[in-house]
């Protein structure tokens, strides 16, 4: 029942939330300069024509009527025709969306095991080789430049070694060959997606596993665990079925707080490895002065964050029972 | 007299804490680690005004070798080699160093600023100043710094170092203060807090001569990863093209090798700078780490217990 | 039960183990087996659309230029006209002020004839819609007639040189896939709106190959056209195929990426000019061919001559001999391009004006600052520190001050950021240095693409710029478009706001004048009025390098812009 009435709250919060940012992303687009007709600029086209073409595109109405028609149209989800593909706005991103959340929750989910294995592991050999070993690794991974870090990926693995395509999300040779079945196209798309997936994974898997450790050795000075210890239960049982399980929770937060980030390192990855996901086209979209492209996008990823992070608080409230809202 | 042998102990309290801070980050790996690399960069940064005073073609920005017009390997002229027009890069590396110290500090030391004073009026002043305070703060914090640093550089042009570092200080404030005002609620509690306002003193006084000086500590351990993240950003926005053109930062250098399709080709100008940006950030954060330790009791009497 | 569950693990292992092994094997073998006469060709960016009202950018051209055909293209060598959808040269009728064109007999791609009704409805459509980009070459058209179904007639309002270099070289769409369309557009409140947002997914083509899947994010497959007119025939002496399968064009993102494919034998072309630094490596590999053409292409710097400083053409004469075309071209270009002298390329033979006045040409840079300060001292610029000292040594001189008195005041050089093109904003860096030896309070100042164009065509508000056009047409008429007063308005094309009576009338007179050689005398004077003026400086136009592989196809046909054009694609054969 408090649960009930505390997501409640939140997405009342979140909805606010979201209205400032709608309103703060129309007046900064709006009052910034640039012109989207120069970006179709042709020494032999008319002035006559560039008005036509202004006109056509809906920027020559009063600013407070363009906001007045920005509201409904959000609400109707209606976020009109990309300049640059002349297609609407939700039929693009309703394309790249998939790819994104592929690349992106698998690298998480990945990372996020990985970190609370090894972070288990560290906790287990505190000040030793393997704690002092792991945390370096962990903090020199998660702090290596991600773009650097994605092209020597590429040059190493897809380059020099050969055992990766350099770029992409599909191969033509699978994709277009008939005989082709679902088996080798979602091979073929796997196989592309290794090299993103392990640079998101090395920069990621570092800071669950450092949060994992330093939460299991709290855990492990916990009262109920001084219990279990007294019933005289195996060490390896209070660790990976008493401890671990309550270790993890302060996990799950971080994977919520850290999405912003994430996201950054997701449009970068997406950006060098051309993988056809929302990073990557909001990248585009802005160095190419397609307003309502850009501004779909970053909504879209803002409601992600929003609605992830309230999916990550409900989750810790559910999981931990000490904790109620 | 009952003053000054307060002053006394307070004063001797300061000295104590850091004498004893400096002990445990001592023994810290981490902590020696990152210090010495961050003295490295530091000294890089320093050297950065030597090349361009040696002759006109070090100047990291505009001086050209006369006799070289395109990348070359390293040298005894050009320790590193020479980018594409011929401009050396070990002296665009070092100004480099210079840049993202210049980032780093600046706008972490704005974030901080800026993180710290709202935490603690949010804090001290509570109500509907918090929750606008605080409500304000979860809207920023999960804000992707990078892509809105991306949109507003491409609306408004290219911006600027400063602007630039001015953003970022502006977005990275969120965390500090949630930190900040959790700790001057705690604070609030304390009968210090309660016997100082009944003897009278304005609450400016309260804030700035109680709580600062003890939420302090914990502003400038968190300065240290807000610098890491200062200079990412700046790194990954001009490694994009949206960087500031006038200057020279790391990120700026791996913009031109890409760009320039030197890639693959001279790694004598690819590595630098991604080594120097991973490790600038890598010092700063062990040094957070090493700094959490002394600053966090509980984790050192665990370590005392262990 | 931690038993089974450890065995259940090590099945799950072999299953993923196997699986992997099976893909392993059935992937290696297509991945060789398919498309082999397929040629892959490299893009950097996604084609915006494949409406080709809507395709203003190079990457949608590239791949309807494959599709859709127009009346006459140009022969690779000699640059002139020849028929393409047309049969013939076409006849005009002086008294009538009218051109007919015959059309060869040809189909469209589901198997319909092309026809002369075709080409009428392409002239009416774009005139009824007023289709940017089209519109300004299909405006003076009075009235489009089909005598029967292989003549078509122009009747013009006045003679117009562009007609036939411009008009003509309008791609065909087809009726039956357009007439819908605009029946649904014409019904809505912005008829030109639901033109270019139509979205078409498969064109109908009347080229050599026809569209047969586009998976967004990575690749367009075209195949081979059956219907193509022109398999199998010879035309302006060339044998036409095409030879291949089809063309796969693959999405790259970056520069970088698509390199390497072409070096591992991913694409077999990439259609993109390629940075001097990858040429090295890319000269030495065997199976790689480098092409190196000149474009039709102008790089400059603007000036703003409505106000002060640069209204005063000594200072912009000082300007053009400051700038030091040689180490431009051998630094940042890196060699690959050459000078430019003049608006129109030197390629452009026929157009370009050979005798213009080159400021400072091959001078050092002492001997620039000497002649520029010579021109600035004797017209009345006065220094505090001037750039030459009572000694007659080089100084590096202070404030500037304009023939008035006054003290020049600082001025900026827009560039685009290096994101979009390195070499000009490096430029501007390299060329806000040498004007600040001279004392000049110059800042270069890399912005948007899309700010700056505002700043310099809308708002007018700027000192200098420096821009250029990667593809001008081989027609001169920018010429007139570019410094007629008439186009010195907000959105017009005169962005340096250059007025000159003498210019505007002869620019004029040049458009109306069909024949050739007189045209040429009015454009060469044209050439030198600008030149003298300096309202632009040209500043060098890149050489265009680009790299196949030779193993898989040959036959890439060389034209000014490149390799990448209709008659390599008619003509390339597996090896």
């Amino acid at each position: 029942m408090e649960l009930r009435r505390y997501i409640i709250r939140r997405l009342v919060q979140i909805a606010i939330i979201f209205f400032v940012i709608l309103t703060v992303l129309f007046m900064l687009f709006r009052l910034a300069p640039g012109d989207p007709v120069s970006r179709m600029v042709d020494p032999d086209m008319t002035p006559e024509e560039a008005q036509i073409l202004i006109s056509e595109l809906g920027l020559d109405q009063p600013l407070w009527m363009q906001y007045l028609y920005y509201l409904r149209n959000f609400f109707m989800g209606r976020f009109g025709n990309s300049f640059h593909y002349g297609q609407p706005v939700v039929t693009i991103i309703a394309n790249r969306l998939p790819n994104t959340i592929l690349l992106f929750t698998t690298s998480i989910i990945l990372s996020a095991f990985v970190g609370v294995f090894l972070g288990k592991i560290a906790s287990w050999h505190k000040g030793g080789k393997v704690d002092a070993w792991m945390t370096i690794g962990a903090l020199a991974t998660h702090t290596v430049f991600l773009p650097w870090l994605a092209l020597i990926m590429i040059w190493v693995f897809a380059y020099k070694l050969g055992w990766f395509p350099i770029t992409g999300m599909i191969s033509e040779e699978v994709w277009l060959n008939p005989e082709a079945g679902i088996v080798a196209k979602s091979l073929d798309v796997l196989h592309h997606m290794a090299l993103p997936l392990a640079t998101l994974f090395l920069i990621h898997f570092g800071s669950y596993l450092l949060i994992m450790r330093s939460s299991m050795l709290e855990t492990l000075k916990e009262d109920y665990i001084l219990t279990a210890r007294a019933k005289g239960l195996s060490e390896k049982v209070i660790r990976n079925h008493h401890a671990a399980p309550n270790a993890a929770l302060p996990v799950v937060t971080s994977v919520g707080l850290s999405l912003a980030f994430s996201i950054n390192g997701g449009a970068l990855t997406e950006t060098v490895f051309t993988w056809p996901g929302i990073g990557r086209e909001l990248v585009f979209s802005v160095s190419h002065n397609d307003y309502p492209l850009a501004q779909a996008s970053f909504l879209l990823i803002a409601i992600v964050v929003l609605v992830s992070n309230l999916v990550v608080d409900v989750l810790y409230a559910y999981l931990d029972p000490r904790i109620r809202y | 007299m009952e003053l000054a042998t307060k002053k006394i102990v307070l004063r001797y309290h300061w000295v104590f804490r850091i004498r004893e801070g400096w002990g445990i980050f001592h023994q810290s790996l981490l902590g020696k680690i990152g210090l010495v690399l961050l003295l490295l960069f530091a000294l890089m940064a320093l050297c950065s005004y030597i090349p361009p005073r040696l002759d006109p073609m070090y100047d990291p920005m505009t001086g050209v070798d006369p006799k070289i017009s395109h990348s070359t390997g390293p040298s005894m002229r050009h320790w590193l080699g020479t980018d594409f027009m011929g401009r050396d890069i070990l002296s665009q590396l070092l100004a480099g160093a210079r840049i993202a110290f210049m980032v780093g500090v600046s706008a972490a030391f704005m974030s901080i600023f800026l993180g710290t004073a709202i935490g603690m009026i949010a804090g001290y002043v509570g109500r509907i100043m918090d929750t606008l305070l605080m409500r304000l703060a979860d809207m920023i914090m999960v804000m992707p710094t990078l892509l809105v640093v991306l949109i507003l550089s491409s609306l408004f042009g290219q911006l600027n170092i400063w602007t630039i570092v001015l953003i970022i200080a502006l977005f990275r404030w969120p965390g500090v203060s949630r930190v900040i005002r959790s700790q001057t609620l705690s604070l609030k509690q304390r009968p210090f807090i309660e016997a100082a306002r009944v003897a009278g003193a304005s609450h400016l006084r309260i804030i700035f001569r109680h709580i600062m000086p003890n939420v302090l500590p914990l502003s400038f351990l968190y300065m240290t990863f807000r610098v890491t993240s200062a200079i990412i950003i700046e790194a990954a926005l001009a490694f994009l093209g949206f960087g500031d053109p006038g200057t020279v930062s790391w990120g700026m250098m791996l913009q031109w090798v890409w760009k320039t399709g030197h890639m693959f080709k001279a790694p004598y100008w690819l590595l630098p700078p991604g080594i120097c940006i991973s490790l600038i950030t890598l010092s700063f954060y062990m040094l957070g780490r090493a700094m959490d330790e002394v600053l966090d009791p509980r984790l050192r009497r665990e370590q005392e217990a262990g | 039960m931690n038993l089974t569950h450890n065995v259940k693990t090590h099945v799950l292992t072999a299953r993923v183990l196997i699986l992997g092994l099976l893909a392993v094997m059935f992937l290696i073998p297509w991945r060789h087996a398919y498309g082999a006469d397929m040629v892959k060709v490299g893009l950097l960016q996604e084609p915006k659309t494949l409406n080709i009202w809507l395709a203003s950018d190079r990457w949608s051209r590239k791949v309807l230029g494959q599709i859709y055909q127009p009346l006459y293209i140009r022969d690779p060598k000699t640059l002139k006209f020849i028929p393409w959808l047309a049969q013939e040269h076409p006849v005009y009728d002086e008294a009538t002020l009218s051109y007919t064109v015959k059309i060869r007999p040809a189909k469209w791609s589901d198997g319909s004839d092309l026809t002369s009704e075709d080409v009428a409805f392409t002239g009416r459509l774009i005139k009824e819609f007023r289709v940017p980009r089209y519109a300004s070459k299909w405006k003076f058209i009075k009235k489009i007639e089909t005598p029967d179904r292989h003549t078509v007639r122009f009747y013009l309002k006045t003679p117009k040189a562009i007609f036939l270099t411009r008009t003509l070289t309008t791609p065909i769409v087809q009726k039956r896939e357009w007439t819908e369309v605009i029946e649904a557009a014409k019904k809505t409140e912005k008829p030109l709106h639901a033109l270019l947002n139509h979205k078409m997914d498969r064109p109908v083509s009347s080229g050599p190959f026809v569209l047969k899947d586009w998976k967004q994010g990575a690749y367009l497959f075209l195949q081979k056209n059956r219907y193509f007119f022109g398999q199998d025939k010879t035309i302006d002496n060339r044998k036409l195929g095409p030879h291949i399968g089809g063309i796969i064009f693959k999405i790259f993102g970056t520069s970088d990426a698509a390199i390497m494919a072409l070096k591992k034998g991913g694409i077999d072309m990439f259609w993109w000019a390629i940075q001097p630094g990858y040429l090295e490596d890319l000269r030495k590999h065997e199976n790689i061919r480098v092409f190196y053409n000149e474009k039709s292409a102008l790089y400059y710097m603007g000036f703003n001559v409505r106000r002060p400083p640069f209204n005063d053409v000594n200072l912009r004469r000082a300007i053009a001999t400051l700038i030091d075309k040689d180490f431009i071209l051998k630094r940042i270009l890196q060699g690959y391009g050459i000078k430019m002298y003049s608006i129109v390329p030197p390629g452009n033979h026929f157009w370009y004006c050979p005798n213009l006045p080159r400021y400072g040409e091959g001078l050092p840079k002492e001997a620039r600052i000497r002649r520029a300060y010579e021109i600035l001292r004797k017209t009345g610029y006065t220094w505090q520190v001037p750039p030459i000292d009572t000694e007659g040594k080089i100084v590096k001189a202070k404030d500037i001050r304009l023939p008035d008195g006054r003290p020049m005041k600082r001025f900026t050089i827009l560039t685009p950021p290096a994101d979009y093109d390195p070499n000009r904003a490096m430029c501007g860096m390299i060329i806000q240095e040498w004007l600040r030896a001279m004392g000049m309070p110059a800042f270069s100042k890399p912005m948007a693409f899309g700010s700056l164009i505002q700043q310099v065509k809308t708002r007018r508000d700027f000192d200098a710029f420096i821009l250029g056009y990667g593809n001008l047409s081989l027609d001169p008429d920018y010429l007139r478009n570019f410094f007629h007063s008439r186009n010195d308005k907000p959105k017009g094309w005169n962005m340096s706001g250059y007025k000159n009576p003498e210019f505007d009338r002869i620019a004029d007179l040049s458009a109306g004048t069909m024949d050739r050689d007189k045209r040429r005398a009015l454009i060469w004077q044209m050439q030198k009025i600008i030149m003298n003026d300096v309202p632009y400086i040209p500043l060098y136009n890149p050489k265009l390098v680009e790299a196949v592989r030779s193993d898989r196809f040959t036959g890439w046909v060389e034209m000014l812009g490149g390799i990448g054009n209709i008659w390599s694609f008619c003509r390339l054969r597996p090896r």
